[in-house]
């Protein structure tokens, strides 16, 4: 369960990025997030993995305040939350098999957990034939679907998706968005934050729109509106 | 488990180092410098406390006895100097033993010995020869003397003729410690700025796997110790270096430095120290770049 309790975040220019949002996601729930450019969407999701903390209220994961946590305890706590990003954020010197397995190595895994785990991860996202491929020979649906294999090497009990799409095609963007609902049908929290009408309406789940740091709509089974 | 984990942080490490080499050499030269510095200082040190101490091994304090001043009240005060912590010793001459040691010093002058001849008294004046513990403690000996009960027995006290060259010994040898270890302190600071500002370029260059790191949970000691390591490298193939060029040089100086100042011992003293100099060396080269390392970890690596 997540909860934001009357959270507030103003930036260092006097910015509101989030102006008293009270939220609730329950565990296995796939949210898509949608607004306009600065309407607070990412900054939700930054205070989940510890990276911002809110000038008011409370950030409460599986009842623990983020508030709270010390910075060791940041690590394990990015480690039950999977990230993936707009821009895939790999690292173009290592291949398939290394990215996967630098998420591990940095965790401190010993090298028989990274040999078993990584080939398993990298054949739920359909890249078996690309282990030994590295970024810049593959297409934009495989680089997003290595970076989602690299969220999910830690079995993450809560995947963020900060516009997974927003630089893929409309068949890789549906390739990826179909594996995100494969992770969340096995039990894993999807909370994607997207700007692409299609993919949230062919979704059908809760919708969270938000504008100006508020959230203006929040609907169960909900359409991209603005 | 944690062999690999150690393993997997000195590669890490290892590779910043090599990455930017071009950085790396740049950097350890400086702090080659700054440890050969320190070494020098050392040598320095070492010289001016040779010196210094053969000097104050010269320096004495005597007093003067009148000729109407007996033995029994001579002695009197000889003990009365022993009694006091700061004095190492108390030579007592008699007037005969001065004038002994006086003709046998100029027992080939033909002249003086005619004259002494001459004379029906001994001229020479009894003394009390005093060492003090330390050089800067004579004048503690003089006021104890000047305000002894027997004061009007010594006819004189030639401290004020060494005090000159005992404050400048002390001068000397206190402003050498003093600039070199200022020297050291500013080349230091030099060092760890240069080092600090490489290990910043290897932060920013890494921008992208640091964040990577960051989002996939990587533990803090995992993303940090590599650039601790990289800074443990630089201060280990600095010490490396100036031990290899410092050795040599001191090779060279030795014998020349012998010449001048018989028996200093300069190479041996130097050999004789080599495993504590390397370990002292390395130490610092070691803590320069892992504190340097620190300061740009805790200004530019936010977790």
């Amino acid at each position: 369960m997540i909860e934001y309790k009357n959270v507030s975040t103003i930036y260092d220019d006097d910015f509101v990025a989030l102006d008293n949002i009270s939220l609730e996601i329950k565990d296995g729930e796939f949210v898509s997030i949608v607004g306009p450019a600065g309407a607070g969407k990412s900054t939700l999701l930054r205070l989940l993995t510890r990276e911002l903390t809110p000038d008011k209220g409370n950030v409460v994961v599986d009842g623990v305040d983020l508030a709270g946590i010390s910075g060791n305890a940041i690590p394990l706590l990015r480690r039950k939350i999977g990230t993936v990003f707009q821009d895939f954020k790999l690292l173009t010197s290592k291949n398939s098999f290394e990215n996967v397995a630098f998420a591990l190595e940095v965790c401190g895994a010993n090298l028989r957990q990274v040999n078993e785990d990584v080939p398993k991860v990298l054949s739920i996202v359909g890249l078996t034939e690309k282990t030994n491929s590295f970024p810049h020979q593959m297409s934009g649906g495989e680089k997003q679907r290595l970076a989602i294999a690299r969220a999910l090497i830690h079995r993450p009990r809560i995947m963020l998706a900060d516009e997974p799409t927003g630089n893929l095609d409309l068949v890789n963007s549906y390739d990826v968005l179909r594996l995100l609902m494969k992770i969340n049908e096995l039990g894993t929290t999807v909370i994607m934050v997207t700007h692409n009408r299609d993919l949230v309406n062919a979704v059908g789940r809760r919708v969270i729109s938000m504008e100006k740091g508020k959230i203006t709509r929040d609907q169960m089974q909900g359409k991209y509106v603005i | 488990m944690w062999r690999e984990k150690f393993q997997r942080v000195l590669n890490a490490g290892w590779n910043n180092f090599r990455r930017n080499s071009y950085v790396s050499i740049g950097t350890t030269g400086v702090m080659t410098l700054v440890l050969l510095v320190f070494l020098g200082l050392v040598a320095v040190n070492f010289l001016a406390s040779t010196i210094v101490v053969s000097l104050e091994e010269k320096v004495d304090v005597s007093a003067y006895f009148k000729s109407d001043a007996t033995e029994d009240e001579i002695l009197k005060v000889q003990s009365d100097l022993r009694g006091l912590a700061v004095v190492k010793s108390v030579e007592y001459v008699s007037q005969d033993e001065a004038l002994a040691d006086f003709k046998e010093r100029h027992a080939g002058d033909a002249l003086i010995q005619e004259s002494l001849a001459e004379l029906d008294d001994n001229p020479l004046q009894a003394s009390l020869n005093i060492k003090a513990r330390q050089a800067g403690q004579y004048g503690a000996i003089v006021e104890f003397l000047e305000g002894n009960a027997l004061r009007t027995f010594i006819d004189k006290i030639n401290y004020y003729e060494n005090e000159k060259v005992i404050s400048r010994i002390h001068s000397i040898s206190g402003a050498i410690q003093n600039w070199g270890f200022l020297a050291t302190l500013v080349l230091a600071a030099i060092a760890v700025l240069v080092t600090f500002n490489t290990i910043r370029l290897t932060i920013y260059s890494q921008k992208q796997e640091i964040e990577i790191m960051r989002l996939v949970g990587g533990s803090n000691w995992h993303i940090r110790a590599p650039y601790l390591v990289e800074g443990a490298l630089y201060g280990s193939f600095a010490a490396l270096i100036a031990l290899v060029v410092f050795y040599p040089l001191v090779f060279v100086a030795a014998p020349k430095m012998e010449t001048l100042m018989p028996g200093l011992a300069m190479g041996s003293y130097f050999i004789g120290h080599l495993p504590a100099f390397t370990l002292l060396i390395w130490g610092a080269g070691i803590v320069l770049g892992i504190v340097s390392s620190i300061v740009a970890i805790r200004k530019f690596l936010h977790i």
